[in-house]
C-alpha cells in the first residue's frame, strides 16, 4: 500500500520537511558482513567503456549540426557594461547567433567577479566562436573591487545572515577551564578542476527539449530549466551518461546551460556550450576560504568545558556559506558552545559547494585545536578526542542512529602507536611525525528515489533508474544490490542510468547520497521482482512459496531442488517481471552521521619547508559497505584531494584587480601521483540498523574531511611547529618553524 | 591568433632552415611552450619553421644538438650529473619526450601576469605588477624592473657547467646568453632574430649535482633550483628560479646580497640550504 508519510529532508546538514509516498518497506536488513556480492570487491562495470573512451560523456556528445559557444566574460573583479556592440560579431565567419542580456537573465551588464558571463556567440566551429568574440564592441567602467574578507564583514557586506549558535554558556565554560587555548586559522581558496568541464548540449525538437549536461542531479537541472522556459517537467529531457567528475560544483544547471538552450531555440540548432579550463577556474565555483577565530577550555582531566568559534568565509559574489562551525557544534560532548559566521560578499568567483563544504575547513581549524589543547595538557590527543566522546547528538538533543567512532579510534590505535618508530626514523634535516584528525558528516541520503527492475526471459536483470554515477561507481554498488537480491552473478545484471526519460526520480548524487539514497530503492524493486519469481515457480512447481529461494542464478526449493532463473522465467516467451521499489523514510527522531579518523605520517625536511606525506591511515563508519573497491577508491580520492588542499593547491588573486592568477593547471598545482602517500583504508562495515533496508550510509565525502588536519597535526608532532594556515606552503612551514625555533628560544631564555 | 593563419615550413637542412626563420618567422621545436604562447596570442608570428630535422640532435662527447630531448639527455651517462638530474626534475615526462634543450633555453617566463597578458614591463609596459602584487614564485636577485623568476633547470645546470652555447653564427658562453631587461631591451635572451641555437658544448667537470625545491614531488618548476659543479679546486654555483635570467652565484656568501620581496623572503632560506648540501655533494673525496 502507498503510505503518504511527512519525513525530514537533509543535505549537508540542511534539513527540510516534506510529504512522501512510499511503499511499505517490509525488508530486513542483509545480516552484518560480506554477502553473496554485496560487501565484496567489485571491479566497476563501467570500467573497460571508459578504459576503451566508449563511454560517451557530455564533452563526446555530437550532434548533426551543433553549434558551439564562446562567452564573454568580464575581465575585472566589478565592472558595469557601459556599452556592447554585438554586431559585428554576428557577421563574423560562421556565426550563427548571439545572446545579450536582456534576452538572458544569466548574462548581466553588470559584472560582479571575473570571469562573469556578460554576452554569447554561437558558431560552426569553437574557434569561430571564440574569433568573434573578440570582435564584440565592449566598454567597461571599472569599479574598485571588494576582496577583503574581513573587511567586508566590518562593512555588513554579506551574503546571508550571520549563523549564531550557542548552547550552555561558553563565557562560563572558559571561567571554569584550567587551560585555554586560543588559535586563529585559515584556509584557502580551492577550485574543483573536475576532469571534464562544466558543459551542456541543448536540441528543441517540437517543443520539447533535451539537455545533455554534465550534472550530479538530472532532475534537478529538469526542474530548473523547465521553470525557466516555462514548460512543463516532461518537455525536458536531462541526460548524463557518464560523468567526469563534479565534487559538488554541479548541482544546478549552471549559466552555461541557461546560455545553450537559449542559443539552441533562437538558432534552431543543437548548440554546446562548455567551459574551457580557464573559465573553470574563474567561474564554475570554488571551496571559499576561511578565517577561523577559535578558542577551547578544559579541566586538566581534558574534559571539555567550552568550544567558540568566530567564522568568516569568503562566499564571493553570490554562493552560500557552508557550515564551517558544523564541526565545532557536532564532533564533541561539550556543554558549552557558542559560534558565529559571517559569509562575506566580494568581488570573487562564487563558492559552490565542494565536496564536505564547511566540514573540511571547520575540521582543520578544531582537530588542530584539539591538538594545541592536548599539548598544553599533556594528554595524548587520541586519550583527549575520546575523553569529550559525545553519545548523543548535543545539537538536536537527538540519538544517533548508528555511531561506531570509539571502535574507529581503537582500530586507529596500531597506527597510532607506530609514532615512536616513526619519530625515530627522523634523520639529517628530515624530522617524522604522526597526527590524527576525527572526522564527522551526514551521509545518510534520503527519500524520494525509485527503481525498476525488470526481468526477462533469459534470466537477466536490467536495473533502471534515473539517478546518475557522478564517477563514484554507483553503477556498480546498485548492479550489486540487484545481483544480491535476485541472486544472480553481477554480470547477468544490467544497468541504465542517467536519463530523466527513461528512468524514475531519483536523488541528488550531493552530501553523500546516492548510495544511500538510490540502493534501497534498488532492493526494494529487486525484491518485488524476486517475490514474483518466487510465486511463479512455486506454482509451476507445486511448491509452497516460503521453501523457495533465489541462488546463484537459480530458484531453489529447500527440499533439494533447484531450477535455472532461465527456465522459470523463460515460459513467458517476450514476457518480462517487472519490479519497483522506492526509497523508505530515514529513522524518525535520530541523527544519521558518518565518522571516522585518519592517523598521518609526515616527514619534514626542516631546512627546505618540504613536508612528504608518507602513510594516512583512515578509518571510517559508514554503515554497510556495499563494494569495498569502490569505496577504498573513494577513500584514495579524497585523501588525495585533501592532500592537495593541505599542502599545495591555492586560488590566487592579484590583490589590485581581483584577477585569478592560477587559471591554469601550471600555476594551479594539484597533487601529481609523485605526492601520493601509502593509503591504508579500514572501513568498519557495520550497518546502521536503523537506516533503510540495507544499513548504508554514503562515503564520498568523509575521506576528504580530516586529513589536512591530520597532516597538520603529524607536522606539530615533526618538528612542534604549529602550522595554522593552508595551504601549508614552503614558507608558511618556514615561517611556523622559525616561530617554533623563537618560542624555544624565549623558553629557554627565561629559563636561563 | 587562429591556427589556420599560421603557415608551417619543414626544412630538411639546417641551411633551408637558417634562412627560413627570418622577419615573421618563427623557429618550432617541440612546441611545449611555443604553441600555448601563440594559442595564447603572447607570442606572434606568421610563419612557423619546424627545425627538428634540420637541427643536430643527440649527444657526442661534450657536445649536445640543440634539437636533443630533456628526455634523451637525462637517460644520457655522457651527460654531466647536473644536467641529467636538471631535465629529468624538469615538466613532465611527456613535456620532456617533446621538449629540446634548444627550445628550453628560450622558453618564455612562467610569471602569471605575463602569462596573462597584462601589460607588465617585460610586455613592454612601465610597471611590474608583480612586484606590487602576487610574487611567491617570483625572484629574489635581479629584480628591480622585473621580478621574474627564471623556468629553466637546465640553464641552472648549463651555466654551472661553463656551457658554450654554439649558435649558427658565433659561439658565446652561456652566462652571455641570458640578459636582466633594461627599458631598452625587454627580451632576456641575447639571441639576434631569426639566430638558431645549434649545439652546446658542455665540458666535464669533476663532480656535479642538481637540487631543486618544488610545490610538490614532480611537475612544478623550480621555487629554487641549485646547481654546483667541480672543475678541480672550483666550483661553479648556478640557480633556476631566483632571477629573471638563471643566476651564477660566486659562492654561497652571494646569497647575502639577495634583494627578495616580501613574499620571497623564504626562498633566500630554502637557496641557502640547498647551496649548503649541493657544495657538499660536489666536494672532493
Ligand atoms: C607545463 C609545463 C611545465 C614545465 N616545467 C618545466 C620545468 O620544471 N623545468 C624546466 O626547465 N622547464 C619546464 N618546462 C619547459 C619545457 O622544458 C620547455 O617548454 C621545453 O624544453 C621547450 O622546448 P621545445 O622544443 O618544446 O621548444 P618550443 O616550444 O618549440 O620553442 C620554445 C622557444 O624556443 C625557440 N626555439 C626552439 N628551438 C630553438 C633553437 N634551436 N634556437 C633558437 N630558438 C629556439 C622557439 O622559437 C620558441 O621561442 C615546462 C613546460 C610546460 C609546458
Ligand atoms: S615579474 Fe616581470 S613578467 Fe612578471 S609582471 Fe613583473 S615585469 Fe611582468
Amino acid at each position: 500500500m502507498a503510505r503518504l508519510i511527512r519525513t525530514e529532508k537533509e543535505v549537508e546538514g540542511k534539513y527540510t520537511e516534506q510529504w512522501i509516498v512510499v511503499e511499505e518497506d517490509s525488508l530486513d536488513q542483509w545480516p552484518e558482513g560480506p554477502q553473496t556480492t554485496v560487501g565484496r570487491p567489485a571491479a566497476r562495470v563501467t570500467g573497460p567503456a571508459r578504459a576503451r573512451g566508449e563511454a560517451e560523456y557530455t564533452a563526446d556528445v555530437q550532434l548533426p549540426g551543433m553549434l558551439h559557444t564562446a562567452v564573454l566574460r568580464s575581465p575585472h573583479g566589478h565592472a558595469r557594461v557601459t556599452r556592447l556592440e554585438l554586431g559585428p560579431a554576428l557577421e563574423a565567419p560562421g556565426v550563427r547567433g548571439v545572446l545579450t542580456p536582456e534576452e538572458c537573465e544569466h548574462l548581466t551588464s553588470e559584472p560582479g567577479y571575473p570571469g562573469e558571463p556578460v554576452a554569447a556567440v554561437a558558431a560552426d566551429t569553437f574557434a569561430q566562436a571564440e574569433a568573434a568574440l573578440a570582435r564584440i564592441d565592449v566598454d567597461w567602467e571599472i569599479v574598485e573591487p571588494r576582496l577583503d574578507p574581513d573587511d567586508a564583514v566590518r562593512r555588513e557586506e554579506l551574503i546571508g545572515e550571520p549563523q549564531r549558535y550557542e548552547r550552555g554558556d561558553a563565557d562560563r565554560g572558559l571561567a571554569e577551564a584550567d587551560v585555554v587555548v586560543e588559535a586563529e586559522y585559515r584556509t584557502q581558496t580551492v577550485l574543483h578542476n573536475a576532469l571534464e568541464t562544466h558543459q551542456s548540449v541543448c536540441v528543441w525538437e517540437g517543443g520539447r527539449l533535451t539537455v545533455y549536461t554534465s550534472t550530479q542531479f538530472i532532475w534537478g537541472v529538469r526542474a530548473e530549466v523547465a521553470e525557466h522556459f516555462g514548460i512543463p517537467e516532461d518537455r525536458v529531457r536531462v541526460v548524463c551518461r557518464y560523468m567526469g567528475g563534479g565534487f559538488g560544483a554541479k548541482t544546478t544547471p549552471g549559466e552555461y546551460t541557461y546560455i545553450a538552450a537559449q542559443l539552441a531555440r533562437k538558432t534552431g540548432r543543437p548548440v554546446r556550450c562548455a567551459l574551457t579550463r580557464r573559465e573553470e577556474n574563474l567561474a564554475s565555483g570554488n571551496r571559499h576560504a576561511t578565517i577561523q577565530r577559535l578558542v577551547a577550555g578544559a579541566r586538566e582531566d581534558g574534559t571539555l568545558t567550552a568550544l567558540g568559534g568566530e567564522f568568516t568565509m569568503a562566499v564571493g559574489w553570490d554562493g552560500f556559506q557552508s557550515s564551517t562551525a558544523g564541526p565545532m557544534q557536532m564532533l564533541y560532548a561539550c556543554d558549552n558552545v557558542r559560534t558565529v559566521e559571517y559569509g562575506a560578499k566580494l568581488n570573487t568567483g562564487p563558492n559552490a559547494a565542494f565536496r564536505a563544504p564547511g566540514f573540511v575547513e571547520g575540521t582543520f581549524g578544531l582537530e588542530c585545536l584539539l591538538d594545541e589543547l592536548a599539548a598544553k595538557l599533556g594528554l595524548d590527543p587520541l586519550e583527549l578526542r575520546r575523553r569529550n566522546y559525545a553519545d548523543s547528538d548535543l545539537v538536536d538533543d537527538r540519538p544517533f542512529s548508528s555511531k561506531n567512532l570509539l571502535e574507529c579510534y581503537r582500530r586507529a590505535e596500531p597506527h597510532w602507536g607506530r609514532r615512536d618508530e616513526v619519530r625515530a626514523r627522523s634523520e639529517g634535516p628530515w624530522r617524522r611525525g604522526v597526527g590524527l584528525a576525527s572526522q564527522i558528516w551526514y551521509g545518510a541520503g534520503g527519500p524520494p528515489s525509485y527503481a525498476w527492475v525488470r526481468v526477462g526471459s533469459d534470466g537477466r536483470a536490467h536495473v533502471i533508474t534515473g539517478g546518475q554515477d557522478i564517477g563514484t561507481g554507483t553503477t556498480t554498488a546498485l548492479a550489486q544490490i540487484a545481483a544480491e537480491e535476485l541472486g544472480l552473478p553481477l554480470d547477468r545484471v544490467e544497468i541504465s542510468i542517467g536519463d530523466s526519460d527513461r528512468g524514475p526520480y531519483a536523488s541528488i548524487s550531493a552530501g553523500s547520497s546516492t548510495t544511500p539514497s538510490l540502493g534501497p530503492a534498488v532492493r526494494a524493486a529487486a525484491a518485488d521482482v524476486a517475490r514474483q519469481i518466487v510465486e511463479v515457480a512455486a506454482q509451476r512447481h507445486d511448491l509452497e512459496e516460503r521453501v523457495l529461494s533465489l541462488r546463484d542464478g537459480n530458484v531453489v526449493s529447500a527440499d533439494g531442488g533447484s531450477w535455472g532463473l532461465e527456465e522459470i522465467t523463460g515460459l513467458f516467451d517476450d514476457a518480462q517481471i517487472i519490479g519497483k521499489g522506492s526509497r523508505g523514510p530515514n529513522p524518525t527522531g535520530m541523527r544519521v552521521l558518518t565518522f571516522g579518523v585518519q592517523v598521518a605520517e609526515v616527514a619534514v625536511d626542516v631546512e627546505t619547508g618540504e613536508i612528504r606525506v608518507e602513510r594516512i591511515a583512515a578509518i571510517h563508519d559508514i554503515g554497510r559497505v556495499i563494494n569495498p573497491l569502490g569505496a577504498s577508491s573513494q577513500v584514495e580520492g579524497g585523501i588525495i584531494q585533501g592532500l592537495g588542499h593541505t599542502l599545495s593547491e591555492q586560488r590566487l588573486l592579484d590583490p589590485e584587480s581581483g584577477a585569478v592568477l592560477t587559471q591554469t593547471l601550471d600555476a594551479y598545482k594539484l597533487p601529481t601521483i609523485a605526492d601520493v602517500p601509502e593509503i591504508v583504508t579500514e572501513l568498519l562495515d557495520i550497518p546502521d540498523p536503523h537506516l533503510t533496508n540495507l544499513g548504508a550510509k554514503g562515503l564520498g565525502e568523509p575521506p576528504i574531511i580530516p586529513t589536512a588536519a591530520a597532516i597538520a597535526n603529524a607536522i606539530r608532532d615533526a618538528t612542534g611547529a604549529d602550522v595554522r594556515s593552508l595551504p601549508i606552503t614552503r614558507e608558511e612551514m618556514l615561517r611556523a618553524l622559525e616561530e617554533a625555533r623563537e618560542r624555544e628560544r624565549a623558553v629557554a631564555g627565561s629559563a636561563g | 591568433m587562429s591556427a589556420s593563419e599560421l603557415s608551417l615550413v619543414r626544412p630538411a637542412s639546417l641551411a633551408e632552415a637558417v634562412a627560413q626563420v627570418e622577419n615573421g618567422a618563427r623557429a618550432l621545436a617541440g612546441g611545449t611552450d611555443l604553441v600555448p604562447l601563440l594559442r595564447d596570442g603572447l607570442v606572434r608570428a606568421d610563419t612557423l619553421v619546424d627545425v627538428r630535422a634540420a637541427l643536430p640532435r643527440g649527444i657526442q662527447g661534450t657536445r649536445i644538438g640543440a634539437g636533443t630531448t630533456l628526455a634523451d639527455l637525462e637517460r644520457s651517462e655522457e651527460v654531466p650529473r647536473a644536467l641529467r638530474e636538471a631535465c629529468r626534475l624538469a615538466a613532465s615526462p611527456q613535456l620532456r619526450n617533446m621538449g629540446t634543450i634548444g627550445g628550453n633555453l628560450r622558453q618564455a617566463t612562467r610569471c602569471w601576469y605575463w602569462r596573462l597578458g597584462f601589460p607588465c614591463f617585460l610586455h613592454g609596459g612601465d610597471r611590474c605588477h608583480a612586484r606590487a602584487g602576487e610574487h611567491r614564485e617570483h625572484a629574489i636577485f635581479g629584480n628591480e624592473r622585473c621580478a621574474s623568476a627564471h623556468p629553466s633547470d637546465p640553464a641552472a645546470a648549463l651555466l654551472a657547467l661553463c656551457a658554450t652555447v654554439e649558435t649558427d653564427r658565433r659561439a658565446i658562453p652561456i652566462v652571455e646568453l641570458f640578459r636582466l631587461p633594461t627599458d631598452d631591451e625587454r627580451d632576456v635572451v641575447a639571441l639576434e632574430p631569426g639566430e638558431l641555437i645549434l649545439s652546446l658544448d658542455v665540458p666535464a667537470p669533476d663532480a656535479s649535482v642538481y637540487l631543486k625545491a618544488m610545490d610538490r614531488r614532480r611537475f612544478a618548476f623550480a621555487l629554487v633550483g641549485v646547481a654546483a659543479a667541480r672543475f678541480g679546486g672550483e666550483v661553479r654555483l648556478g640557480l633556476a628560479g631566483v632571477a629573471p635570467i638563471p643566476w651564477l652565484l660566486a659562492g654561497p656568501e652571494g646569497l647575502d646580497e639577495a634583494t627578495p620581496l616580501p613574499g620571497t623572503a623564504y626562498k633566500v632560506q630554502i637557496a641557502r640550504a640547498l647551496l649548503g648540501r649541493a657544495l657538499d655533494a660536489v666536494a672532493p673525496g
